[in-house]
């Protein structure tokens, strides 16, 4: 099977742009960067459920909070060292808590899982704000050390989670075009018809959720890096929020949509914010102004002009 | 061999008694026509028989097995397989797409996430095969909703038979289709049945399609079935003559 240049294109892009931070980054823009891959692992791990699978997680920040907190208690107790021993045991501490969520979850209509997944993480962020002696509550935990090698400047750890967030990445990419991507593809657009090609649905979706969660958590871990702080408020339903409004901005039927959901958000914060208060209110206008005019998010808009400008006939398929 | 055996199968949906103390044998490499008017169970019979619901009591046996109440995906993977009065299909992908993933499902690539979905050449083809047996070849790249209604209903039935079964229930297969598709799809389905010796039930209308190809005829009316036997027999049944072929037909 040859790769075709269409689905190489955005992983070239993707790493253009991150490898040149390195080098070009000033402090301030390694910052960002190192959020916005971040934040794009949390979106790309949580549209596997919405844009492939399509179901819609309103609690993905529970996952996002546990990586976190795991990171963040191991490495303060446990030493520096750990803070990497954390980002292996996050995935899997997610992996346990999504198959016992899924499937307490995952057998109930679509509005129900949405309804309840919001449940859960509103209760694992009250029991992160209540329970202070153990998490640190409002004030969540601060000064959390990891590997000096990681601590000059956040030009060390931007690669580091740079070298992690793109293995990541290629590995849900890998699964995006995979046999278990068909079917996942297939359980949104036809679930009945899944089943009467012997298929079990649940189990593909229950398997889809823990693979979604657990790197949802190696996120949240890699979070806890950036500025050795991590707080209840990443557990917060408006977290879950705007992981949901990055990628439908982005676009949430191509891979890499809602990286580029969250890099527009980002930087949009990031500019806008600096020189406006109103910056929600700014935010609030392009949402519904994709959202209206353009469904597909803003890599739906590129194929529409792209579309335009190439024959009938030019295929793009799902880069 | 008795391939599907209903034994006084019963079903409800509140106070309509849809199946009616259903009991039938249908015998391997039979080809079997049930017809009846609109709402006397037909669907909801082929709903039982391929476990997407069960009977309030009842049995149904495949190969002498009971399968009452087991799940689709199990029956599919017995060789039970429906098409679907309405198309049933991933309507965003391509005709290929289609049957691609059916035949992953059939050859146990489900579950591979790490593999690129275009590797394996024994999927692609037996995709290949069926989109020549159905006369699909050469609309293999248009989108399942780009298709025409009759082509939908064929790939609705490609996918069914990607699947290998022992059994096919085809659930009004010319439904809403043109005379010429018609003519098309009752060869088509007279050819599929011969060639691979498939014990196969279909529900219909189309009462020359019905009285041109079945081996046996099974008439079902407000959910029971109230006779059975070859086309003369039929058409000279009064009690079917009375409640759904009428007069004019003779
Ligand atoms: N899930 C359901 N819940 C309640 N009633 C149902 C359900 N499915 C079917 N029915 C009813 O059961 C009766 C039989 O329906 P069914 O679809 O089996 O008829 P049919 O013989 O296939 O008719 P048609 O020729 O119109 O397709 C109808 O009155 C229908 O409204
Ligand atoms: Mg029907």
């Amino acid at each position: 099977m040859k790769t075709k240049l269409t689905e190489m294109a955005p992983w070239l892009a993707y790493f253009v742009i991150f490898v040149s931070m390195i080098f070009a980054g000033s402090d301030h823009s390694i910052h960002v960067a190192s959020q916005i891959i971040i934040l794009g692992l949390f979106a790309i791990a949580f549209n596997v459920l919405f844009g492939t699978t399509g179901l819609l997680s309103f609690g993905q920040a529970i996952f996002y909070g546990l990586g976190a907190y795991i990171t963040g208690m191991m490495a303060k107790s446990f030493g520096a060292d750990f803070f990497l021993w954390a980002l292996l045991i996050a995935p899997v501490a997610a992996l346990a808590l999504s198959a016992v969520l899924g499937v307490l979850s995952l057998r109930l209509s679509e509005v129900y899982f949405t309804m309840l997944t919001l449940a859960f993480a509103q209760l694992a962020w009250g029991i992160c704000v209540k329970w202070s002696s153990f998490t640190g509550g409002d004030d969540g935990i601060q000064a959390i050390p990891k590997p000096d090698i990681l601590n000059m400047g956040g030009r060390n750890y931007y690669i580091f989670a740079l070298v992690i967030v793109s293995i990541c990445i290629y590995l849900l990419w890998r699964l995006d075009r995979s046999p278990f991507g068909s079917v996942l593809k297939g359980i949104r657009q036809n679930p009945i018809r899944i089943s009467f090609i012997g298929l079990n649905v649940f189990r593909h979706k229950l398997f889809a959720y823990m693979i979604s969660s657990s790197f949802t958590a190696i996120a949240g871990g890699l979070y806890a890096g950036i500025d050795k702080s991590i707080h209840p408020d990443m557990l917060v339903w408006t977290m879950s929020g705007s992981i949901i409004l990055m990628t439908i901005l982005g676009g949430m039927r191509s891979f890499f949509g809602p990286l580029i959901g969250v890099a527009v958000f980002i930087l949009l914060e990031d500019v806008i914010g600096r020189s406006t208060e109103y910056w929600s209110f700014v935010i609030g206008i392009i949402m519904i102004t994709v959202v209206l005019l353009f469904p597909k998010g803003i890599v739906g808009v590129s194929r529409h002009f792209a579309g335009l400008f190439a024959k009938k006939g030019g295929q793009f398929d799902n880069p | 061999m008795t391939t599907l055996e209903l034994r006084n199968v019963n079903k409800h949906f509140g106070g309509l008694h849809v199946s009616r103390n259903i009991s039938m044998g249908i015998e391997q490499g039979e080809l079997t026509a049930i017809i009846g008017p609109n709402g006397a169970g037909k669907t909801t019979l082929f709903n039982q028989i391929t476990g997407y619901i069960a009977p309030d009591n009842g049995n149904i046996f495949f190969d002498g097995l009971d399968i009452t109440g087991k799940d689709p995906e199990i029956l599919v993977k017995m060789g039970i397989v429906r098409a679907f009065q309405v198309a049933s299909l991933f309507i965003d992908e391509t005709v290929y797409d289609n049957l691609y993933l059916a035949a992953l499902a059939y050859h146990g690539k489900n579950g591979n996430f790490f593999t690129n979905r275009r590797v394996y050449k024994d999927v692609a083809e037996h995709c290949h095969f069926i989109l020549e047996k159905l006369g699909l070849s050469g609309k293999e790249k248009l989108k399942a909703f780009e298709l025409s209604h009759g082509d939908q209903k064929v790939l609705d039935i490609a996918i069914a038979l990607t699947m290998k079964p022992k059994l096919l229930l085809l659930d009004e297969p010319t439904a809403g289709m043109s005379p010429d598709e018609r003519v098309k799809m009752t060869h088509m389905i007279r050819n599929i049945h011969e060639e691979f010796k498939l014990t196969t039930v279909f529900v219909e209308h189309d009462m020359d399609m019905v009285f041109g190809i079945a081996d046996i005829i099974r008439v079902l009316v407000h959910g029971e079935l109230i006779a059975e036997g070859n086309a003369e027999e039929i058409q000279k049944n009064p009690a079917v003559i009375d409640a759904y072929l009428g007069h004019e037909v003779l």
